[in-house]
């Protein structure tokens, strides 16, 4: 039996028995390439689920939607390790229990489908663990690198040409799970803290305060990237904050529900003493 | 025999335009994205694209568009106003949806109020636009009963010739002939075929979207509840489409000196309603996509006679979460039958 | 505009009187402007906000205007002294159609901080009292101190050609409070305005509105017979930036006014 048939299966005994109200998972889309999330409540429904290599969104970001946790039912979501790791940021910054959470795991290791066993964050720690060793790949790979040996004007240059393109859809803010805030410090105006005009300097505070407000919380899954209508390569900031984090403090998002927010927590032994 | 424009003198056409003071604009590619941006020379012109990412609508309507600068003293308040930039410009390869949209917009920027910001830019473009040869799956012309080849909106339709050195010139307008007039000489007379135009299988039926729409009982409808679940709220349809037109007014500066400016705004945010009580017209994701729907489909075309909406099926095309008006509109024709 | 005078009406409500520095538009004021039309006020660097004018079209010397401070350009406006500029774009809108109400009774009815948009065309009316019928007011707000115009209340309860209810709700009375205690559409249902010949003008929170009509409708009244206005966010207040629609309707084109007939046509989820 094909893996999406055996998903398949599982999501119809999971809603058959009650143990979730809801999959969320993948279905066809609009043209044969593209794969949309589906949110499948009756076990009826379950063979429009969909699993292939073109199911690469992470749908962790639906789990915070108002109200649908509420109930205390659980949900079951189809998540690719990146989507685990957001979901266990999302547990360690208290916005979901996950144990309201059924996982249906799986990977596309160069492009081919592969089950993940397991069901809920915990069986995933040591998968997680393993990737921390194995920075993982990223599309651009060549494009990052090719920036990083850019003297600070040529970077400069670099994204300010990438930023111009910005037109403040917020579709990179939307697609990240990470990015729950109820109101975003863009949509407040008391003060005004980040000009709404896509100008150039708009353009740069949007960008800029975005990547500090993921440093240490990207899971990496690219959502944002794929959103961007006018193809920035957000990924790429991202990956670099993530990198820097990694390497000053060893921290890398996501292993596990109760991994203390990096850049959000204080210990007495800290360094910085500015803090206090 | 026709007029024909071929592609080895496009070049000189745009030198020609330039040196008489006009601005050369195009499809082009900026950063791995593509804009219709100024142009110094016809190579930089990318005219194989289906469309480009970004709509026409920019040109016009920029995302954001200073309209006045402020400076406050204690004795008084001085303003400036911005004016549009002024000076004629030639658009050059432009897609029929594109143009159309422009078109569709005209009564909304000049119902009551005269948007001068928009109609200056208007009066001083020429549009020149390009039959489509080729599609993709997102577009959707005719379903809004335009087509490829649309002459809605446009100065000048070129139709491509079959062995693709040139374009048939039909000229629609007198600021079009007038264009071409300054070069008459680089043009030929001809009877080289013109390739078809590409075929765009009517996806929907608008007629009936626009009944079942107009039926109060169906403004309640769970449909949009289920047909948009999965809409993450981010306002990319909006800002790519042609005639989405809504904007914001907001000032950038400090107490003593700042701009007022016109930043394009969109329906899809939550905050776009929102009252300063707290309370919010369309609270949901899915009453603001019905509002999109509805008013692009419905209340537009009641008051401008026309639908808001040229099928260029930007918003599809790019939706993060492959949602759009396409699909929305083929299961409203399936409620509706 | 110049801030010639304000006062505080209630906790966070004030009134501003506001005068024309330039002549020019001070005359196109004159000659445009109508009870139930509304402006944009605003703060160089903050915003414009959208409110009603409050003073009615029968004082044109100036423009008053009450608002709540509650957002970014409210508070500017509230920090704004007297002899401070603030900026005025109107007026727009439609308006009361105070012709088609001549020799009739007028039963006006407000909450909380909706009297201002009802004040206009209560002064408007009183300015001319000899071409209206009965007068009746009926005035309800949280608590007694959120009552706006308290001296004009008191002048409106003086005056033997108008009848003024005065109501706070349940728990909003003061130990001297001599008046109603009730929610709006309660007290009004206990006055029993008669619908005969009579036109409603109904401002309030989208709350009050929703259940005043209901008595309306029980009292008798007619919804083409019910003024009410829409106050809807806007920016451009031109009919163009697409914030203020409800249905086909631009509020700040073909509203802020509209007969409770015609709001009832209206979407009521996008209310």
């Amino acid at each position: 039996m094909s893996i999406e048939q055996q998903y398949r299966t599982r999501a119809k005994e999971l809603l058959s028995a009650g143990e979730v109200k809801m999959v969320i998972g993948y279905g066809a889309g609009t043209t044969a390439e593209r794969r949309r999330p589906l949110f499948i409540t009756s076990p009826d429904e379950t063979e429009r689920l969909v699993l292939d290599s073109a199911c690469i969104a992470n749908l962790s970001g639906y789990l915070v939607t108002e109200g649908l946790l509420s109930d205390e039912k659980r949900v079951a979501v189809f998540l690719r390790p990146e989507g685990i790791r957001a979901l266990n940021v999302l547990a360690a910054e208290a916005q979901l229990d996950p144990l309201q959470v059924v996982i249906i795991g799986f990977d596309l290791p160069k492009g081919e489908l592969k089950a993940l066993q397991g069901s809920s964050v915990d069986d995933f720690t040591a998968l997680l663990g393993a990737l921390k060793e194995s920075t993982p790949d990223v599309d651009g790979r060549e494009l990052l690198e090719k920036i990083e040996k850019m003297s600070p004007e040529e970077r400069f240059a670099f994204w300010q040409e990438e930023f111009s393109k910005c037109i403040k859809c917020y579709a990179c803010r939307q697609a990240c799970p990470m990015c729950y805030c109820r109101r975003c410090i863009v949509d407040s105006n008391q003060p005004q803290w980040v000009n709404t005009s896509s100008h150039t300097l708009g353009n740069f505070e949007w960008n800029i305060v975005r990547a500090f407000h993921l440093s240490g919380r990207c899971v990496e899954c690219g959502n944002c990237d794929r959103a961007c209508p006018v193809n920035i390569p957000l990924r790429l900031i991202n990956r670099k904050m993530a990198q820097e984090v990694l390497d000053s403090f060893n921290h890398f998002a996501g292993t596990s529900k109760t991994q203390e927010p990096v850049l959000a927590s204080f210990k007495k032994d800290d360094s910085e003493t500015f803090i206090l | 025999m026709t007029k024909i424009l071929f592609t080895d003198k496009l070049d000189s056409c745009v030198e020609r335009w330039r040196s008489a003071g006009m601005t050369v604009i195009g499809p082009v590619q900026r950063a791995n994205s593509s804009v219709y941006g100024a142009v110094k020379s016809a190579s930089e012109l990318d005219l194989n694209l289906v469309l480009t990412d970004r709509s026409i609508k920019e040109l016009f309507f920029p995302q954001s568009e200073p309209m006045l600068r402020y400076a406050i003293t204690k004795a008084e308040i001085n303003t400036d106003e911005f004016l549009p930039p002024s000076g004629p410009r030639i658009i050059f390869g432009a897609r029929a949806c594109d143009a159309s949209g422009l078109a569709i917009d005209d009564p909304l920027f000049g119902w009551d109020y005269k948007d001068e910001y928009w109609f200056q830019r208007r009066n001083e473009s020429v549009i020149v636009t390009i039959a489509c040869t080729k599609a993709d799956e997102f577009c959707m012309c005719t379903s809004l009963k335009l087509s490829p080849d649309s002459t809605k909106g446009s100065d000048i339709l070129l139709r491509p010739l079959e062995n693709n050195k040139g374009w048939q010139v039909e000229e629609l307008t007198d600021r079009g002939r007038e264009a071409f007039k300054s070069v008459a000489d680089l043009l030929q007379e001809g009877s080289d075929p013109a390739a078809a135009t590409v075929t765009v299988p009517e996806k929907f039926n608008a007629d009936a979207c626009a009944e079942w729409l107009k039926n109060p009982e169906n403004f309640e409808s769970r449909f949009w509840k289920e047909i948009s679940a999965r809409c993450i709220g981010c306002g990319s349809c909006t800002y790519l489409c042609p005639t989405c037109h809504c904007f914001d007014i907001q000032d950038e500066g400090g107490s003593f000196e700042g701009i007022r400016r016109k930043n394009w705004d969109s329906c899809s945010f939550a905050l776009f309603t929102m009252h300063t009580s707290g309370h919010n017209p369309r609270s949901t994701q899915s009453a603001r996509w019905r509002q999109r729907i509805m008013h692009k489909f419905n209340y537009f075309p009641g008051k401008f006679s026309a639908n808001s909406c040229s099928g260029c099926g930007r918003c599809t095309r790019e939706c993060p979460v492959d949602m759009g008006i396409t699909e929305t509109l083929q299961e409203i024709s399936k409620l509706s039958q | 505009m110049k801030i010639v005078d304000r006062h505080d009406e209630a906790p966070g409500v004030r009134t501003m009187k506001l005068e024309f520095q330039d002549p020019a538009d001070h005359e196109l004021f004159k000659e445009t402007y109508r009870t139930g039309m509304f402006g944009l006020y605003g703060v160089y660097g903050e915003g414009e906000s959208t409110f009603c004018v409050a003073s009615p079209e029968t004082r044109k010397e100036y423009i008053e205007c009450t608002f709540r401070e509650s957002g970014r350009v409210t508070s500017a406006l509230a920090r704004a002294d007297i002899g401070d500029l603030v900026t005025f774009r109107g007026p727009y809108g439609n308006r009361f159609p105070l012709e088609e109400f001549y020799g009739k009774n007028l039963l006006f009815i407000a909450g909380g901080i909706a009297l201002p948009p009802t004040r206009s065309v209560i002064w408007s009316c009183l300015d001319q009292r000899e071409k209206f019928g009965k007068v009746t007011i009926v005035y309800g707000a949280r608590t007694v101190a959120d009552l706006v115009y308290k001296h004009e209340l008191e002048e409106w309860m003086q005056r033997d050609d108008v009848e003024l209810v005065l109501a706070v709700d349940p728990g909003g009375e003061s130990p001297d409070w001599k008046h109603r205690i009730g929610f709006v559409p309660t007290v009004l249902e206990e006055a029993a305005p008669s619908p005969d010949n009579c036109v409603a003008v109904l401002c309030g929170p989208p709350i009050m509105i929703k259940f005043t009509l209901i008595s309306l409708k029980k009292l008798g009244f007619d919804e083409s017979n019910v003024y009410t206005t829409l106050e809807n966010r806007m920016k451009c207040g031109l009919g163009k930036c697409g914030r203020c629609n409800v249905g086909s309707i631009y509020v700040c084109k073909e509203g802020p006014v509209f007969t409770a007939e015609e709001v009832s046509r209206m979407p009521a989820a996008d209310l």
